[in-house]
């Protein structure tokens, strides 16, 4: 696990760009997480891990695999797609979840009801 | 066919019967009587045949291989004395069969009876025909069991109950003393087979576990046999109806005990272990149970008893341990058998015919119903061992076996007195039979009119008192060839020399009979007032009954001890268990360190820790320790704190090179994790300021024990794993997988092809567990009612619901389904793509991480999936999910896989391995332990489903019991 993949010199700079970025674009995320005043603000904060943090490494991952096997890999593709899909539903929940609280409880920060449902 | 193939005919014959018989409509008499009776008298016709070939004097032989490994094989062996049995169970099987087509009412259901009766006879068989001595043990507790049916076969009588349970418990306990007295026997022989036991005389007799094999072999066949102290049960079984009494209680099943001593003769009499243990009981019984037996007002009572005395006579004949003692006993089983057969039928005749087997009841039968008095006479005559009948004639043989020099002690020396004394009161008894019954003034107040019985009803009578006569006066002629041969079965040296004439002079058994008889008759007039009183029992003894200590005995084991046991040791709350298992676990995984010393750490190198690695555990650790924290008041911040632990968990596995267990552990992870989640609904909610102040020093006392305990524990795990890690793996066996998982299994993912081939026994006996454990959660929740704070709805449901009907144009639900309503189309969409991952996961498991219970388990977060989107309703609305069927199939699947390979003549769960050419696809491993995976991957997804249902649908229930009760008040 600890040992360094056989990648020539171009490829792993390309690799390590976009593992590191992904990692600092996450640690970010997370810093915000921490750092953000209240719950749906800090809500914001840790998407950014799993769009543009998990893209990245995604990326750094394809070329690393693709050009250690001399073919092209696109597992992570399904990934992506897989992220994508489910990260808003959670964080919908989430949402929503501390929205119905906040309402019950009264407290200010919630707006205070649904806007009417435009009629079509 | 061959002689062998014939033994397993005579063997399976009667089992086949009664499957028939069980099969046959309710009433229907006649075709269930001929099947049976056309059974016995095919078992009689072999038999028959089988004669010829058994004098040459080599026993027939049948054998079957059945677990060669631990020397075991299905062997029966037909010798002269287990031919002589079969004979007597065939032959006297017949004739019950034909008496109880008329004796059983017309309203029995009796292809029941004669099932059960089949079943018996197949059973006896079983033991006579064993050829090993597990054989014989279990044949020997099919007899108890069919028994049980058989006594219990009017089943709405609770004294038929009663004594059905009682013998069941007396024979059973016996069966299992055999068991181990046997188990012994093969230990000190090396070997069950009969043959190779009976060689081996001077090592079972020289051997240490030669007392301990006896006695637990001799309670074996006490307990069958009825003998002393274990008789009670018999007369109890009295309340089965008459041709059981007839067929088990007199001419098989008793006998059973008495055949397993004749079997094991050879090799254990003679001893003075055999003599001091066998004869005491033998007499005790003899005497006792003819003592009994004059004072009992049961005309079946009284013939029960006699039985039992019977049987104490043959004992004692075969604890004397000489050839020609040996060959009396023989000889009085084959006549006890037959007399008394027919005097049990007799006795069912005048119960069936009166209405009534009370002998105060009854008297002056003979003017009503001649016929069959003139033959119980003459059985009676026979059971008092009156000369011209068969009885006698074994009763001599015992007399001058009592007469002759055994062992010199004092026991032997005054045999003849208590021989000369049990023949009195035979006679007594006898008596009392034929005269109370069939002489003195007519009958009054009967609930019938006697007459006599249907002609059919009475010929197994008139056969076996024929047979009586026969044998009676011209013994040499009829028994003694069968005898000849039964002897030499027994003693396969020369048999001693004996003659069966009636007439030997006037010698010491002939005084002996004649004082018995004129006693008999002196000691039944002078009884005779005494009886007539009508008084229940004998004297003395009346008050102490064998059933009533039974009662006691088990009344203080199964309740007084069982509650005793539960109100010390048990608990219904789960703290106190989880201390006591905990506790119980610490101590036991201590005991070898202070019983050896304390052992340290191994000396291996320690690996080097990566920075990455020990910040995942940091955060694991910590993750765990606030589950730890929050566990007590805030169950669902724990929840989430373990799911982080556990993710740890995974990503080690994947980090330490076992992708299986990662892939195995995340699933795991996220189906817990959301049944524990659904379960939190019904824990009870958390009792703010139980104690206002401080909590008192007993509460404080009990935390800070359960926080040491658990410490202890934690740390004690910890401490031996790293034990255990830091010493190098001694010899190990999965050298062996690695090295043979391709080349064997045709895998290369190791872990399935262990998991599914090497050790697929294994994975079989697991997911069965699995099985069960899915019914237990499923059956448990049924009956689960929920405390009465977590009964109503949650307070969020409640108040949506408020909300929703407040408002004009909402209807309720619609809160819940707005806030649901892009996580529900999502989830919908996901279930297909969960579903190819476990197809993905399972095709590949053969060879990379995956496999059936990883594809089982993905499967089955689809549906739990689906259930959390749109709730319980919409989605058994929506997919029909049958978890037993999944279950049910995919145990069948497993099952049927393994035993595909006896098809081809390999040993269970033997897998096959090969490339299949697929169109398109191309060359695909398929290995016959792919479809036992599918069997694992259906057991899992209908477990996992069956819990998940299970939880869910405790929702459902219990808010319609809110509605039901709100609408009650």
């Amino acid at each position: 696990m600890s040992a360094a993949p056989d990648l020539p010199l171009w490829a792993a700079i390309l690799v390590s760009f976009f593992v590191v970025t992904g990692a600092l674009v996450t640690l970010i995320g997370s810093i915000g997480l921490w750092r953000l005043p209240d719950f749906y603000a800090r809500l914001h904060a840790p998407s950014l891990g799993a769009t543009l943090g998990t893209g990245a490494m995604l990326v750094g991952s394809i070329i690393c695999f693709s050009v250690l096997q001399q073919r092209p890999l696109i597992h992570e593709v399904l990934i992506g797609l897989f992220v994508t899909i489910t990260t808003p539903v959670t964080l919908m929940l989430l949402a929503s979840a501390s929205l119905y609280r906040d309402r019950v409880e009264g407290n200010d920060a919630a707006p205070k009801e649904d806007p009417a449902p435009t009629e079509p | 066919m061959s002689h062998g193939t014939l033994l397993l005919v005579a063997l399976l014959l009667p089992f086949i019967g009664s499957l028939a018989a069980g099969f046959l409509p309710t009433h229907a008499r006649n075709t269930a009587a001929i099947l049976a009776g056309s059974v016995a008298v095919a078992g009689i016709g072999i038999s028959v045949w089988l004669y010829t070939s058994l004098a040459d004097g080599a026993p027939v032989q049948f054998w079957l291989s059945w677990l060669p490994m631990l020397g075991l094989d299905f062997t029966l062996r037909l010798d002269g004395l287990a031919w002589l049995f079969a004979l007597l169970i065939f032959g006297i099987g017949a004739l019950v069969v034909l008496y109880a087509r008329y004796y059983m009412s017309r309203e029995d259901p009796v292809p029941r009876f004669f099932s059960f009766l089949l079943a018996f006879m197949g059973s006896m068989v079983g033991i006579v025909l064993s050829g090993n001595l597990i054989q014989l043990v279990f044949f020997w507790e099919l007899t108890s069991l069919f028994s049980f049916l058989l006594i219990g076969y009017w089943h709405h009588t609770a004294s038929a109950r009663d004594g059905a349970r009682m013998a069941l418990t007396v024979t059973g306990t016996g069966g299992l003393c055999l068991l181990v007295g046997v188990l012994l026997i093969g230990r000190i022989v090396g070997s069950y087979d009969i043959d190779q036991v009976l060689e081996s005389r001077d090592l079972i007799i020289q051997s240490d576990l030669y007392v301990p094999a006896l006695v637990l072999i001799l309670l074996g066949a006490f307990t069958k046999s009825a003998q002393f102290p274990f008789h009670f049960w018999l007369p109890h079984a009295m309340t089965a109806p008459t041709p059981v009494s007839a067929y088990l209680h007199s001419a098989t099943m008793v006998k059973a005990g008495i055949f397993l001593l004749m079997r094991l003769w050879p090799v254990m009499s003679g001893t003075d272990a055999w003599f001091y243990l066998v004869v005491p009981a033998g007499l005790v019984t003899l005497l006792l149970g003819a003592f009994i037996a004059i004072f009992q007002q049961d005309l079946k009572g009284l013939l029960a008893y006699s039985t039992i005395s019977h049987l104490g006579l043959i004992t004692l004949l075969l604890g004397l341990g000489s050839p020609l003692a040996a060959v009396a006993a023989i000889f009085h089983t084959l006549n006890h058998a037959i007399f008394k057969a027919s005097l049990f039928m007799a006795a069912g005749i005048i119960d069936h015919e009166t209405g009534t087997r009370d002998l105060r009841k009854l008297s002056g039968l003979y003017r009503y119903m001649p016929i069959t008095a003139t033959l119980a006479m003459v059985a009676a005559a026979a059971m008092a061992g009156v000369p011209l009948v068969n009885g006698f004639i074994s009763k001599e043989m015992f007399f001058a076996e009592a007469v002759a020099e055994h062992t010199g002690s004092l026991l032997d020396d005054s045999l003849p007195y208590w021989a000369t004394l049990a023949g009195v009161f035979s006679v007594t008894y006898s008596l009392r039979f034929i005269l109370g019954v069939f002489f003195g003034p007519p009958p009054v107040n009967l609930p019938h009119r006697p007459h006599e019985p249907a002609h059919w009803m009475r010929f197994p009578i008139e056969l076996l008192v024929l047979i009586c006569l026969l044998i009676g006066i011209v013994p040499s002629l009829t028994v003694g060839p069968l005898l000849a041969t039964a002897v030499k079965g027994l003693l396969d040296a020369t048999p001693p020399y004996y003659s069966l004439a009636l007439w030997h002079g006037f010698n010491l058994p002939l005084m002996m009979s004649l004082i018995a008889m004129a006693g008999g008759v002196v000691l039944y007039l002078g009884l005779r007032r005494y009886l007539e009183s009508g008084i229940e029992g004998p004297p003395i003894l009346r008050d102490f009954k064998g059933q009533r200590i039974f009662e006691k005995v088990l009344a203080t084991l199964s309740w007084q001890w069982a509650r005793a046991g539960e109100a010390t040791l048990g608990t219904r709350r789960l703290q106190p268990q989880m201390r006591i298992v905990i506790t119980l676990a610490v101590v036991a995984a201590l005991a070898p360190f202070i019983a050896n010393g304390a052992v340290g750490t191994g000396d291996m190198p320690g690996t080097p820790l990566p920075p990455g690695f020990a910040l995942l555990w940091l955060v694991g650790g910590i993750c765990a320790l606030g589950a730890a924290y929050q566990a007590k008041y805030h169950r669902f911040a724990a929840l989430v704190l373990v799911g982080g632990a556990g993710l740890v968990t995974c990503v080690t596995f994947a980090w330490l090179s076992a992708p299986d267990l990662a892939v195995t552990q995340l699933l795991v992870e996220i189906v817990t994790t959301v049944l524990l989640l659904l379960g939190l609904r019904w824990l009870p909610k958390r009792i703010e300021n139980v104690y206002p102040s401080r909590p008192p020093l007993k509460v404080l006392l009990r935390r800070y024990i359960d926080l040491t305990i658990a410490c202890a524990l934690g740390g004690l795990m910890a401490f031996l794993a790293y034990c255990l890690m830091t010493r190098p793996l001694t010899q190990s066996v999965s050298r062996f997988f690695v090295e043979r998982a391709y080349s064997e299994g045709g895998g290369t993912n190791i872990i399935n092809v262990i998991l599914v081939d090497f050790r697929g026994f294994d994975t079989m006996g697991e997911i069965v567990v699995l099985c069960l454990a899915g019914l237990t959660v499923f059956a448990l929740l049924r009956r689960f009612r929920p405390a009465p704070e977590s009964i109503e709805q949650p307070e969020q449901q409640r108040i949506q619901h408020a909300y929703d009907v407040a408002t004009p144009d909402r209807s309720p639900g619609d809160t819940v389904a707005d806030y649901m309503l892009i996580p529900r189309l999502i989830m919908h969409w996901l279930f297909p793509v969960i579903a190819v991952m476990a197809v993905y996961l399972f095709m590949r498991g053969h060879d990379l991480p995956g496999g059936g219970f990883a594809a089982g388990i993905t499967l089955s977060i689809a549906f739990v999936v689906q259930y959390m989107a749109s709730g319980t309703r919409w989605v058994e609305d929506h997919l029909r999910v049958l978890p037993l069927r999944w279950m049910g199939m995919g145990l069948l699947t497993s099952c049927a896989t393994g035993m595909g390979s006896w098809w081809f003549g390999y040993p269970f769960l033997t897998s096959h391995f090969q490339y299949v050419e697929l169109p398109y696809i191309g060359k695909v491993p398929a290995a016959s332990a792919l479809v036992f995976d599918l069997g694992v991957f259906a057991l899992v997804v209908g477990a996992t489903v069956l819990i998940l249902i299970a939880l869910a649908h405790q929702s459902l229930r219990s808010s319609r019991a809110a509605q039901a009760s709100e609408g009650g008040e």
